[in-house]
């Protein structure tokens, strides 16, 4: 019923503006002249790190270890980047790695977090009133999130793909015009799908997961999301699979507060040691497998 | 009355036209039989009208609107049940699916007795929902648990659309079922207990003893004999029948208005208070569970306690009114009490979860001890039910008693005035056969 809800809401506000807007935010180019912002490079808009990770006095790292945990707002339903693990109860991923090591900088230990689920449009306000110190959860860096808080360099690249059932004739987007694709509210992806020239029919839910119950209810025709959560889903059912082109870049970030530029640096710090001691990678090759591809390359601003 | 002696003495009059003895007496014969036959189809049929009535109030409304609460309590239950089992995490908790099992189990078998009580009342729609909406609920929760077993996230999300629909269509359908059998109790202790009948039948009670008065005094002033058998007997039967009819009706309605005020007006001002904390307990569940970010499910739990209470104009103030005087007036009392420690708790279970202490606002809500917000929830379920059980035996023991009030009167009446109309046959037959 929920589903059916949000879905219907999708339809009664029509892409109107989606459809004749360029889906061009994930171009940086065309995204920095569409927007008032100067010159914007989401792959390269971080901060950069003053050297490894350190928590100094006065700092928001040191509020965190006053605190005693670090508060993360991850997603629990994105497998194999941030989901609950039914067998322990415990919250898993390559997102959520990166946000243990980031507790290990801190505390010397790597299991002192509270983890926040939280949906996709909830992740900038969640970062925005505090509510969390920083959220891992595939969110790709875009110049209009970068507007509303900051993000870690580039710790994953994915692209956006379809996935569809084995015996679907669908091969990309282009083949699903009027057909039901679905994908999350708050998400990138939606835009895309509202964008695509064939004019699929946008429905909206909660999480990715929900979209895969409407796959295998027959109540969408496919999923349109970045290929990394793609897999994740495929993985749950082997009657589907991933196809067509990879048709965005989706560099994905760690969000943090304008507020702390310190935690910013200081995450930056982590992810590079990982970059370079190897961590990157055994994570890369635990969660998503092989083979492992070189880290992506830290870009900064200043 | 006079209004309405006037025709009646009119109509005797005309009647009694003719002009000479026998021809006058053959004709009163006539109208007195036709009268005491009228009297005893006129009772019979209100005495059905009220036993039915009341045979309804004691058996079907009741039925169903205890069946309907049931319903709900029981898949509201499973409800919880089967998204808790995937809260705690790890194998499923040992009393985990066997209560949800169990759950499902009573729903279903009170939902057949309801279909059975409903017949084609206005909650038949209702039943039919829920007969056709449970198999694809359970059918969603298998799905959950088999990914579940395969560690699968995907088992979330089916719970989840499980859930959506136990709360969007299947809980509210029970919900009907109650409030519309409350109607149907309403409408059926009404014609138990109504006056307007009553008021028809003393009516034709008068009439007739009039009749019967003036036929014996015209007979008397006729015939100069003190006592006509016939007729002597005929207004014993009448007396004995009038009388069984005040007291069967009067003890009746004192019973079925006592099995109102001090059982189901309380049992169902009671069943909604449990039901509203019901959903309440499931809200604050889901919101641990659900964990989307969207406080939906907190939003409708505070909804819901500004409708639970205590408080004034609240379900369960107006709960604790409508059970004074009845057994169920402590355990109300208490469970108002109970609720408003639960609140507490649930404050302090949303203020962990807020500052990212999600672990422990888990434990606080599954984990039973001391203080812990499912303890305090079970201490006010467990108030509103012995207070619902206690008022429903009151109930039950009124209604019972007033329904009984009408065994053999029917057919008494029918007797009695069969009797009536054999002895005014027979008292004027005797005075006829003195003319030949």
């Amino acid at each position: 019923m929920l589903l059916v809800l949000a879905a219907m809401t999708a339809w009664a506000v029509p892409g109107s503006a989606a459809v004749t807007a360029p889906s061009a935010h994930r171009l940086a180019a065309p995204a920095a002249a569409h927007q008032a912002t100067p010159a914007c490079d989401p792959t390269a808009s971080s901060l950069r790190p003053t050297g490894p990770p350190q928590v100094t006095p006065g700092s928001f790292m040191a509020k965190i270890r006053a605190r005693g945990y670090l508060i993360a707002g991850v997603s629990q339903s994105t497998y194999p980047f941030g989901f609950f693990n039914p067998l322990d109860g415990s919250t898993e991923g390559f997102d959520i790695d990166m946000v243990h090591a980031i507790a290990k900088a801190i505390f010397g230990n790597p299991n002192k977090i509270e983890f926040k689920a939280i949906s996709d449009d909830q992740r900038i306000p969640e970062v925005q009133s505090g509510g969390v110190d920083i959220v891992a959860h595939t969110m790709t860096i875009l110049c209009k999130r970068l507007r509303y808080v900051d993000f870690s360099s580039v710790y994953f690249d994915a692209g956006a793909q379809v996935l569809v059932l084995k015996n679907s004739r669908a091969k990309s987007l282009a083949d699903l015009g009027g057909k039901k694709v679905c994908a999350t509210a708050g998400s990138d992806s939606i835009a895309h799908i509202k964008a695509a020239p064939s004019h699929p029919i946008p429905v909206v839910v909660t999480n990715f997961t929900d979209c895969l119950v409407l796959l295998q209810q027959g109540d969408v025709a496919a999923i349109s999301t970045d290929n990394a959560i793609l897999a994740g889903l495929a993985t749950q059912d082997p009657w589907t699979e991933i196809v067509g082109p990879v048709f965005t870049s989706e560099p994905y970030g760690l969000a943090i507060s304008k507020q702390h530029p310190d935690f910013v640096r200081f995450v930056n710090a982590v992810l590079q040691q990982m970059r370079t001691d190897g961590q990157w990678a055994a994570d890369y090759r635990h969660w998503v497998g092989t083979p492992v591809p070189a880290p992506p390359r830290a870009q900064y601003k200043a | 009355m006079t209004v309405i002696e006037d025709p009646a003495r009119s109509a005797l009059r005309s009647y009694v036209r003719p002009s000479t003895t026998p021809a006058k007496l053959r004709l009163l014969l006539v109208g007195l039989v036709v009268l005491c036959l009228a009297w005893g189809g006129v009772a019979a049929w209100i005495v059905n009208q009220r036993a039915s009535g009341a045979n309804d109030v004691a058996s079907t409304s009741e039925t169903l609107s205890l069946d309907g609460q049931k319903i709900y309590r029981a898949l509201s239950d499973a409800d919880a049940t089967a998204d808790s089992t995937f809260l705690s995490g790890g194998l499923a908790p040992i009393n985990g699916p066997p209560r949800y099992q169990t759950d499902i189990a009573q729903a279903a078998a009170h939902l057949e007795s309801a279909t059975a009580a409903a017949g084609h009342s206005a909650a038949a729609a209702n039943l039919a929902t829920l007969s056709a909406g449970l198999p694809v609920y359970t059918g969603e929760v298998q799905t959950a648990r088999a990914d579940y077993r395969l560690g699968l996230p995907l088992g979330a999300a089916y719970l989840r659309e499980a859930s959506a629909l136990m709360r969007g269509k299947l809980l509210p359908a029970a919900r009907n079922i109650s409030a519309q059998a409350n109607v149907q109790l309403a409408g059926a202790s009404g014609r138990a207990t109504g006056l307007p009948l009553a008021l028809v039948l003393l009516v034709a009670a008068v009439i007739v003893g009039f009749a019967l008065y003036r036929a014996q005094r015209w007979l008397y002033q006729r015939t100069r004999r003190r006592l006509n058998p016939g007729l002597v007997v005929a207004s014993v039967a009448g007396v004995i029948s009038v009388l069984w009819l005040v007291i069967a009706l009067g003890v009746a309605r004192a019973d079925l208005l006592q099995a109102g005020a001090h059982g189901s007006t309380p049992v169902a001002a009671l069943a909604q208070a449990d039901t509203a904390a019901l959903q309440a307990r499931a809200d604050e569940s889901l919101t641990l569970i659900d964990a989307q970010g969207d406080d939906n499910f907190q939003q409708d739990f505070v909804a819901v306690q500004h409708r639970l209470g205590p408080g004034p104009g609240t379900l369960l103030t107006n709960a604790i009114t409508a059970a004074r005087g009845s057994p169920g007036a402590g355990p109300a009392a208490a469970a108002a009490s109970a609720a408003a420690t639960w609140y507490s708790v649930h404050r302090e279970v949303r203020f962990l979860d807020d500052n990212g202490k999600h672990t422990q606002a888990i434990l606080l809500v599954t984990r039973p001890g001391p203080g812990h917000s499912g303890t305090l929830f079970t201490r006010l379920d467990g108030s509103l039910t012995s207070a619902i059980a206690a008022d429903q035996i009151v109930f039950r023991r009124h209604a019972v008693a007033g329904s009984d009030a009408f065994t053999g009167l029917e057919v008494g009446v029918i007797v009695l005035a069969l009797i009536m109309a054999a002895g005014c046959a027979r008292g004027l037959i005797t005075r006829l056969a003195e003319y030949r």
